[in-house]
């Protein structure tokens, strides 16, 4: 009932308005009539009645404050009025709107990353509840561990779990298909299923795969995903329904999914139709296939009941599967966004505090210049005061102008999002999963309009209520500029600025300490050139090049005709390349060396060539010849440091070693142990972060197992010659595929540069903005200071004081802020970068040459900033300022 | 020498006696600050300024509703009159008035 009369009241204000006024005037008449009666004359009737009703207005506003409805009035008065007199002010508007939208927008584009990239960048059906569980080796470090399952664990997983409402799972397969010059590979997963209904997306042309389409004897078909669709066969909405022959096997595609849809960056999807009877899927190593699990809680569960769930189950497998289920484990459950995003969620988190920071700067700022403009206003501020406005009234109206001043900056903010949004989805490396769209969507403007709110509060209520706090009478008398009233509010405005340089060193710092550990990443000593060097992944087609005698026709021949390739400087096989990791055995033999713990190593089989390729020196001895390889011969080159540590004093050369893995894997010698016949330079095998590891090379013909690379080092820019290299490959067998190739700097770049680079980025934008904020916090305060202090100036220099003498005096002021913000943010800093650390490469987190670097900028910046102010004191005449108050 | 009631006195005292009168029959607002007047023999003034907020408010709060109608002397006037949920707020201001009344008096003779 209140309800529907309030809005009948919104809608018929104007008309109830004047109700009230009919009604008190009759009130009035009424009794005016009575005293004229009474044998006044009409004049005096009037202000008798008049008089005895009292406050007319006051009563009025009463009656109208019933309605309830008043507040939309007010709000709507102080807006009109607020928008005016910020008009007046330009200056002051325009300031104060450009730190707002700097702040908001900053804190819009980081929320944006985190939102669509972070918690919720999937276009899957429910994607909130989508996770992954993972067997988490107790006895090792780190929390992720096994999240992939051979085929009946699979399926016990999926019926004695309680947890989850369905499980899908997906096996990485290699496919190839012919091309009209030679072969072309992509990535392709056998999928359960039950994995398109799962996830929910309706495929752009098309169906999807189901249960049929798995069962033994059903005709092949496959899905297709958007980019591959696109990028590899043009778009043609006609290959729909067209055979096309993966891995040797006639599949016809029956559906083409929409381009958001990523799932697991695959091209190409199988289906797999797993029941108790399928067979165990093997790949052509002839090892068990395993299926990444993915799985979808049912409501209301929480991740540790999860992992109390699967723990009993996993329990119960691990006496069914012994060899994958280390002796102690744990259950690590996570989201399948944290779960890909991964570690670099700490760059995400580095984003946020940065951004944090440099939102409070900015409102900072903008509730300095409030508080300025308020010590302006205070005598506009006592005569409403002293007409009848309330306290809470004023504080309200004050209110509304910040809010005013927070809509247009949050609007302008809007607009530095979007540009920033569109930036950074350019230059985001490759940490975000492949489905996430990083755009200005409505939850991200809805957070916008929140901090909008939230910073109107911050800025504009401290200056409102102290505005309002004081002895309006000393206000009215005119004393607006008295340094007594406006104390208070020097005091407070000075802490705002010093907070500001405060956060500023803060932000400066973590950006110097990055600069330099990015430095020192990019000037590692490698050990090796990696420039014009390219990397080639090769994929064999199914079921051929299982022979070590299959693999050496190949790469004998291949390496060949790229070695004559003109560019060409060398080329090798190798199974991997550094700096990252090669394959390891845990385990190895040396005779004549007893060792109670393992000794483990990185080992490489490649061809003759490997060394010259990248670039590696002999140390001693001789490197593995062409006649080596040829006939297999069990010899290996060490690298220094496993000659170091495992061969000891003794003469490396003629020294044997037993590489006790190579007794578990098929095609390979077993119980085969390898002369030491040469020591070559150290190289970075193991990441940048990681000390070298002991390393051996051997011919890559004593097995058949594992994939292989190529390696090409050109005296050109090596894509150059990449059409060539491919020529000649498909040239020996036309049904090898180059999977993937790169320079080995771009590798270097993508897995670890890029990153930290992006964290720069961001980092050093936020920096340099909230050090111009800070700056002009500093600008601001100081031509206040100076305003307020012109009587001092005045009776100075009427007293001898030189202009020089003045500048100074100035300019310490300000500096003394300055060096008061440095220090708090000093040791702010130092206990803040401690958290940064693990992600500083090459540089202690309390680097005091970075420190005193930042500290000098911003005392630079800071003094530069007092320069103006300072002159303006300078420039005072005395004989006006005597006059002033 | 009549003692004012305006909002320094129990605001309810106030809505009790408007809706009393006008239990007797509908009133525009001069009229009720007549009506008090009289019947409390001018020991009771209402200030108009207290009057017409309250009346807004009991109309606001559904005890009371308005109506114009044309005066004696041809001009228009608001006048109240009492709603159900106005008589049975009457009552229970009543009983509670009755219930104050009572308390005063025992402290006054007891403590």
């Amino acid at each position: 009932m209140g309800i529907m009369k309030k809005l009948r009241a919104l809608s018929r204000r104007a008309a109830l308005d004047s109700e009230l006024d009919e009604e008190v005037r009759f009130h009035i008449e009424t009794k005016e009539r009575e005293y004229v009666a009474e044998g006044m004359s009409p004049r005096e009737a009037h202000e008798a009645a008049m008089r005895d009703f009292g406050r007319v207005q006051q009563t009025r506003e009463e009656c109208r404050d019933m309605r309830g409805t008043q507040w939309i009035d007010n709000f709507w008065q102080d807006l009109r009025y607020g928008t005016r007199t910020l008009f007046k002010d330009r200056r002051f508007a325009i300031l104060a709107i450009f730190a707002l939208a700097l702040g908001i927008g900053a804190s819009t584009v980081v929320f944006s990353v985190i939102y669509d990239g972070l918690l919720n960048p999937f276009p899957y059906k429910n994607a909130s509840g989508l996770t992954i569980f993972q067997i988490h080796n107790a006895d090792e470090g780190g929390v992720r561990g096994r999240g992939a399952f051979q085929f009946p664990e699979f399926l016990d997983y999926r019926e004695q779990n309680h947890v989850f409402s369905d499980m899908v799972g997906d096996a990485y397969t290699s496919v190839l298909y012919a091309t009209p010059t030679g072969t072309d590979q992509l990535d392709g997963s056998y999928v359960t299923t039950n994995t398109f209904p799962f996830l929910g997306v309706q495929p752009l042309l098309g169906r999807w795969l189901n249960d049929t389409d798995g069962k033994p004897g059903a005709p092949p078909v496959f899905v297709m995903s958007y980019r591959c669709w696109k990028e590899r066969f043009g778009g043609d909405p006609k290959l729909l329904g067209s055979q096309l022959t993966l891995n040797g096997k006639s599949r016809t595609l029956v559906g083409i999914m929409p381009n958001r849809f990523r799932y697991f960056g695959s091209a190409v999807y199988f289906p797999l139709s797993l029941s108790r009877d399928t067979p165990d899927g093997v790949n052509e190593y002839n090892r068990p296939r395993y299926l990444v699990a993915e799985e979808r809680l049912k409501p209301g569960v929480t991740f540790a009941a999860v992992a109390a769930d699967i723990e009993v189950v996993a329990q119960r497998l691990a006496k069914v599967y012994p060899h994958d289920y280390p002796k102690r484990f744990t259950i690590h459950v996570d989201s399948l966004a944290s779960d890909v995003v991964g570690d670099s969620k700490t760059t995400l988190y580095l984003l946020l505090a940065a951004v944090a920071m440099l939102l409070l700067i900015a409102c900072s700022n903008v509730a300095n210049l409030l508080l300025a403009r308020a010590t302006v206003r205070e005598k506009e501020i006592s005569i409403r005061a002293s007409l009848g406005a309330s306290r809470w009234r004023l504080v309200r109206q004050l209110l509304v102008e910040s809010l005013a001043l927070a809509l247009v900056g949050g609007a302008l903010g809007c607009v530095f999002a979007y540009a920033g949004i569109r930036v950074t989805a350019g230059i985001i490396p490759d940490m975000l999963p492949g489905e996430a769209v990083l755009e200005l969507s409505g939850a991200v403007l809805l957070f916008a309009l929140g901090i909008t709110l939230a910073t109107t509060i911050i800025c504009g209520l401290a200056p409102a209520l102290h505005s309002v706090r004081r002895d309006l009478n000393a206000g009215l008398a005119g004393t607006a500029k008295g340094a007594d009233s406006s104390f208070r509010h020097g005091k407070l405005r000075a802490a705002l600025v010093v907070v500001e340089v405060a956060l500023s060193i803060v932000l400066l710092a973590g950006t110097g300490l990055m600069v330099r550990s990015l430095y020192a990443l990019t000037h590692v000593d490698l050990g090796f050139d990696p420039k014009n060097v390219l990397a080639l992944d090769l994929a064999f087609p199914e079921g051929r090049y299982t022979t070590v005698a299959e693999k050496k026709a190949f790469f004998s021949q291949a390496v060949g005709k790229i070695q004559a390739l003109p560019g060409v400087v060398s080329a090798a096989e190798t199974m991997a390349f550094p700096p990252y990791n090669s394959d390891r055995s845990d385990d190895i033999t040396i005779p004549g060396k007893v060792h109670s713990e393992n000794w483990p190593t990185l080992f490489d089989v490649c061809s003759e060539d490997y060394f010259k390729t990248l670039g590696l020196r002999l140390l001693r001895g001789r490197l593995l010849s062409a006649s080596d390889v040829d006939s297999g011969r069990f010899v290996a080159v060490v690298n220094q440091t496993f000659a170091q540590k495992y061969l000891g004093a003794n003469d490396p050369l003629g020294q044997k070693i037993k590489f006790n893995v190579f007794d578990q894997i098929a095609q390979t010698p077993h119980n085969a142990y390898f002369e030491v016949i040469g020591v070559v330079s150290d190289v970075r095998n193991a990441g940048f972060r990681e000390p070298v590891q002991p390393d051996a090379y051997i011919p890559y013909t004593i097995t058949a197992y594992e994939d292989r690379h190529l390696i090409v080092r050109t005296a050109v820019d090596p894509h150059s010659v990449l059409k060539s290299v491919r020529e000649q490959i498909w040239s020996v067998d036309r049904g090898v595929a180059v999977a993937d190739e790169d320079v080995l700097t771009n590798v270097i770049q993508q897995y670890t540069f890029a990153e930290p680079q992006f964290g720069l980025e961001s980092l050093g934008s936020f920096a340099a903005i909230g050090l111009i904020l800070a700056a002009m916090g500093v600008f601001s305060i100081m031509g206040y200071t100076v305003s307020l202090q012109t009587h001092d100036i005045g009776i100075r220099m009427a007293l001898g004081a030189q202009r020089g003498n003045i500048f100074r005096m100035i300019v310490g002021q300000g500096l003394g802020l300055v060096v008061a913000g440095i220090a708090i943010g000093f040791g702010v800093s130092l206990a803040v970068t401690r958290l940064l650390a693990r992600e500083l490469f090459g540089v202690t987190s309390t680097d005091p040459l970075i420190f005193a670097m930042v500290v000098l900028v911003v005392l630079t910046v800071g003094a530069l900033a007092c320069f103006l102010p300072a002159r303006r004191a300078t420039r005072v005449d005395p004989l006006i300022a005597l006059r002033h108050e | 020498m009549g003692k004012e009631m305006g909002k320094d006195h129990l605001q309810g005292a106030l809505d009790l006696l408007v809706l009393k009168i006008l239990q007797r029959g509908p009133a525009h607002g001069y009229a009720l600050v007549q009506r008090i007047r009289q019947v409390s023999n001018d020991a009771l003034r209402v200030h108009e300024g207290s009057l017409y907020p309250a009346l807004h408010r009991m109309e606001q709060a559904d005890w009371i509703a308005s109506e114009w109608r044309p005066t004696e002397n041809g001009r228009r006037a608001k006048y109240y009159k009492l709603t159900a949920v106005g008589r049975r707020q009457l009552a229970r201001e009543r009983e509670e008035w009755g219930r104050v009344a009572e308390g005063v008096a025992k402290v006054l003779r007891f403590a």
